[in-house]
Parts: structure tokens; sequence; C-alpha cells
């Protein structure tokens, strides 16, 4: 057929085809192996054929009753717009960055909530030391069963100095699991993700967590094995009980944001208190992996007192210089 | 007036599929509803399970582990995998896991703005807080403990809900990552109905229609005509031929009576007079709506009096 005998929308659509094939060509290129491989020239007629593609759409919804026409170009700008606009991020460098930059510096942004948290956990100990002391029941409230493994008010002096210092418990890869999947981990995850309610399950959950801690202690002190305890619990408990309190950290973080968001809305507010606290989270993440190492190899292989004692706050204290020091900009 | 029992949706708000680009053109990212976005999470836990599964049947037989461990390093594997297989494939394949890909679906920055790692990460680890770990909970408890399980289950269940609650379907991670997901549209080009021609089958040369016969219907039914024409070139069988000429016959007598076409069609031209028409009225609308008269159905007329 003549062009001539065509209506106006068909000799629109004639006249343009050419170009939108070619952009949809482009896009589906960029979708497959990202912008940063295509030439010059083609990221260029990407970018133009794509404004062309929104002017022809606008046209086309004011002199255009064609529905193939219309559905054709609002899904091709549509997939062309993502293209420009959101394309892929550069992924080269992220875990450095993050290591060397992003999680110090949240770390310390947020000091004041990571404080609150090591606040929560240290005064449930302290609460849980003193009760335990008042009444020796208190252990069975605030101690869940599978995890005293039998120790308790009741265990005489002796089996708790053998669980201390006895390799019967199993070790290596078993161990490493069983460690990692228990209590702690969830309490961390659970502590992280609940804060979002405004803070009160995550104050909640890391005071309770303190409690049994501190009850715990209390019996080993009450038989004279304080110290004994502190080298057990030293070697990992400095870096997960601290992965708790970052954890605890990041949750009040969340919290706080839906409690007192200020002028901004709710939403936005979460978005980016959400900046920091995920970083938080996976400190929190790699901390807890660590100590699951420790504890399933290392507390097994050391059994001097003071060898536990010096591993565990070196590694506490590793932990504290790469949050200090690290992501320092030199002046 | 009728009575709202539900608060009145306000009218100066846009649809949340519309996005407005600096070109100052509305586009259209459809938002995905909770149906395909679960078929796909489907999709992926059958998939990190299944490698879960093999790396759990590789270490047994290499004897790592033993019957009391299994279960706790199963689960340890599941969480490994999954994890890092989410973040990975979102910052990889920008904004979709091999789920989604099959759903057809990916993840948007909620401004239009790039994907950052931030926001990604930040969305799948909130999944594990908000679904994994109390899935997890409430499949490892027993009803010694209903307290725990009940708790449990009331928080994933508010965790579903949350995404029915607001307009783009976002879960508690996506507003804290600032995303939403959306259908990834597919362009195809259809061939322009106006642009083809069908051969008139008996001597007649060419179809007329006076101006006031193209009156009767709106852009509605011109779409409706369309869709029908282009289902016609798809091959069918004996019976639904037959069945596609009765439907046919009927359009055309309808169309013939509501416009006042005298002249009968005879059945090898049904085809091209539906044909003729559909370019005669969309040539008669396309005009009118240039002049400020868009008719979106045939009850053009009557709405216009109303206002």
């Amino acid at each position: 057929m003549d062009t001539q005998d065509l209506m106006r929308s068909a000799r629109f659509r004639k006249e343009r085809e050419a170009d939108w094939q070619r952009l949809e060509t482009l896009v589906r290129k960029a979708e497959g192996r990202g912008l940063q491989h295509m030439e010059f020239a083609e990221t260029r007629d990407l970018a133009s054929l794509y404004r062309q593609a929104t002017t022809s759409l606008a046209i086309a919804r004011e002199i255009s009753l064609d529905k193939a026409l219309l559905g054709y170009l609002e899904a091709l700008t549509a997939r062309a717009y993502l293209c420009v606009y959101a394309p892929q991020e550069r992924l080269g460098g992220l875990l450095e960055r993050f290591l060397k930059e992003g999680a110090p510096r949240a770390m310390r942004r947020s000091w004041f909530y990571i404080l609150l948290g090591f606040l929560c956990m240290g005064l449930g100990a302290l609460t849980g030391y003193l009760l335990y002391f008042e009444n020796n029941d208190w252990f069975y409230v605030m101690m869940p069963a599978e995890l005293a493994g039998g120790r308790g008010p009741d265990a005489t002096t002796e089996s708790l100095r053998s669980v201390i210092y006895g390799d019967d418990q199993a070790s290596g890869l078993g161990a490493f699991a069983t460690y990692l999947f228990s209590h702690n981990t969830r309490i961390a995850i659970f502590v992280f993700g609940l804060g979002v309610f405004a803070c009160a399950p995550a104050i909640l959950l890391t005071f309770y967590n303190g409690l049994s801690l501190g009850a715990f202690l209390a019996l080993h002190v009450d038989r004279g094995l304080g110290l004994d305890l502190a080298g057990w619990l030293s070697i990992h408990g400095v870096t997960e009980i601290s992965a708790i309190c970052i954890a605890c950290g990041g949750g009040l973080q969340l919290g706080t944001a839906v409690l007192f968001p200020g002028n901004r809305s709710r939403s936005v507010a979460l978005r980016e208190a959400g900046r920091d606290a995920v970083k938080l989270a996976i400190v929190a993440a790699i901390m807890l992996v660590a100590a699951a190492l420790l504890e399933g190899f290392g507390r097994q292989l050391v059994q001097d007192l003071e060898a536990r004692l010096i591993i565990g706050w070196g590694i506490g204290a590793l932990w504290l210089s790469w949050f200090l020091l690290g992501g320092r900009s030199r002046r | 007036m009728r009575v709202r029992f539900w608060k009145r949706v306000k009218p100066d708000r846009p649809s949340p599929s519309t996005l407005v680009p600096p070109e100052g053109v509305p586009l259209t990212l459809p938002i995905a509803g909770v149906g395909v976005r679960f078929a796909a999470q489907l999709t992926d836990i059958v998939l990190t399970a299944i490698a879960a599964i093999c790396v759990l049947i590789l270490l047994g037989l290499l004897d790592l582990t033993s019957p009391q461990t299994l279960v706790a390093i199963g689960a340890l594997l599941f969480f490994l995998i999954r994890v890092p297989y989410y973040v990975m494939s979102e910052l990889a394949w920008n904004g979709q896991t091999i789920g989604k890909r099959l759903m057809k679906i990916k993840v948007v920055s909620h401004d239009g703005g790039p994907l950052t790692a931030r926001a990604l990460v930040l969305r799948n680890l909130m999944k594990e807080a908000e679904i994994f770990l109390p899935g997890t909970l409430l499949l490892t408890l027993d009803s010694a403990t209903p307290l725990a399980s009940l708790a449990a289950f009331a928080w994933v269940t508010m965790a579903l809900m949350i995404p029915l609650f607001n307009r783009y379907r976002r879960r508690l991670g996506d507003m804290m990552a600032g995303t939403h997901v959306i259908h990834l549209p597919v362009p195809v080009l259809l061939k322009d109905l106006a642009s083809e021609t069908v051969p008139i089958g008996t001597t007649r040369k060419k179809f007329v229609f006076l101006s006031h016969q193209l009156d009767h219907y709106g852009a509605f039914e011109l779409q409706t005509l369309e869709s029908l024409l282009r289902g016609q070139n798809t091959p069918s069988g004996a019976e639904a031929a037959r069945q596609r000429n009765a439907t046919l016959e009927a359009i055309v007598e309808k169309i013939r009576k509501k416009i006042g076409y005298a002249a009968p069609v005879p059945p090898v031209d049904r085809l091209p007079f539906l044909q003729a028409f559909y370019n005669a009225q969309r040539e008669h609308l396309e005009q009118r709506q240039l002049f400020g008269d868009k008719r979106e159905n045939k009850h053009y007329a009557q709405s216009g009096e109303e206002r």
C-alpha cells in the first residue's frame, strides 16, 4: 500500500518503527551484558533513542488508537528507562570498601545505640548476678534448661570444673554447626529484626540474655570457679556477646526510627536508619561466625586458663581497633 | 449518594504503577502482586534447598557428618547457601534471582534510580528476620512450647500480611531498603492492521463508510475489534473454523444493523468488510480525538451530557 493512503497514526508508526526496533535490540544487549561492556556508540544511541521513544509514546497516546502499538511502546520505554536510569552498579571493590570504610564508619556513627545494647546486656547480667545470690532458685527461672546442660545449683563443683576443662564434647565441624546455630545466633538475628517493633523486643531479649549470663556467672563464682569460667567464656564470649550487643544496637536504631521519625515520614526514617543498621548486622554476622570458629575448634584445643583469657580478650581488642581506627581519612 | 464504608481514595494520587522520568512522560511499571512473588520465592527456596541437600550428601559420603549433627549441619548449610544466593544473584542480575527471572519480575529502587548494594543486602537480610527464621522456629518447635510457636506463627502471618496493606506491595525489608518489585514488561511489536490489505473476494472494489455511520462506536469497541482481527490469523481445526465463521457472521450482521449499512455482505467478504470497517472507524476516531473529542466507548454521547 502506498504511504499516502495510510492514515496518520500508521504513517507515524512507519516512520519511527526502525528506531524502536534498534532501541529494542540495544535494550536487550544492555540487559544481557551490562552497560559497561557496550561500545560507546551503542550506549550513546541507547540514551538518545530512549528519549525519542518517550516522545513517541507521548504522541502515540494522543493520536493513536492502535492497542498493539501503545502496548509495545509502553513496554519498550519502561524497559529502556530501567537500562538508562537504573543500570547495574559496579561490584568491584564492594567488599573491600565495606571492610575498610563502610563498616568502621557505621560503627562509629552509631556508637550511642551500640552503647545502649551493651548497657542492656550489662544491666541484665548484673541483675542476674545479684538475684542468684539472693535466691539460688532464680537460676532455673533465668536459664533455659537445654542451654544449662545439667549445670545448676544442684551440680557438684567437680562436675562444673570438668565441663570447663573437659574435652569430651563433640569437636570439629559438627560442633561448629551446632554452636553457630545455637541459641546466640538466633538471639542476635531476632534482636536485630525485631528491633523494628519499637525497640521493646530487642531490649527485652538482650536483657534476658544478660540475665542468664549473670546467673551462670554467679553460680560459678559461688563455687570459687569464677576465674576459670571467665576463661572458658572469654575465648569466644568476648566476640559473641559483643556481636549480640551490636545486633541489638542495629535493632534499636531501626526501632528509634519508627518511634521518633522527626519531621520525616516513618518509612523514610526507617530507610535512612537502615543504612547503618544493615552494616551493623553484617558486622555482627561476621563476629558470630568468628565466635563459632573459636568455640568449635579453639576451646577444645586451648586448655590453659591464661591462654584462653589472652586469646579471647586479644581478639576483642582486635575488633575494637578495627572499629576505632578503620576508615579514618588521612589529614 | 452511595454509602462508603471504606476511606475514600484520594483522587489526586497517581497510580502506583506510573513513574514520571525526567523526560516528563509518565511510564508504566506494573507492580508485581503477592502471588507471583510467592511463586518466585518458592522456586528460589527449592533451588537453594536442593543445593544444600547435595552438599549434605557429599559431606555424608566423605564421612564428615554424624547422624546427631545432621540436622544442625543441614540447617546451617541451607542458611549459608541461601543468604549469599539471594544477595549475590540480585547484585549480579540487577535485582533478579533465578525465580524472579522465571516469573519475569524485578526489584527496582523506589525512587527510580539504580539499585545500591546496601539496599539489596538489607532487603534480603530482612527476609531472614521476617520469614525464614521464624519459619524454621515454627517448624522445629513442638506442642511442648505453645507460646513460642504461637508467637512465631503470629510473626510470620503479620510479615506476610504487610504487603497486602500498602499500594506498592512492599514487605518490611522493601520499605527499609527503599525498593519495590515490578513486572518486567515484554515489548512485542505486532503488525499494524491498518497497513495490511485483505483482498476482496467478489467483484466489488471497496467498502465505503459514511461519516454518520462511524459515529456509533468508541475506542473500546475499536480495540475489541482489533483483538478479534488479530486472532483470525491463527490456524485452527475444522470445527473451530466453523465456529469462527459463525462468530464473524454474527458480528458483521450486528455492525451492519447498528450503523445502517444496507448492502449485504457475502460470506467470503466478511473479513475484508471488518478490516475495512476497522480502518475507517480508526481513522475517524483518531481524527475526532485530534479535535479534542475523545470517545472512550459507545456511550460517549451520554457521558458527555452528564458532565
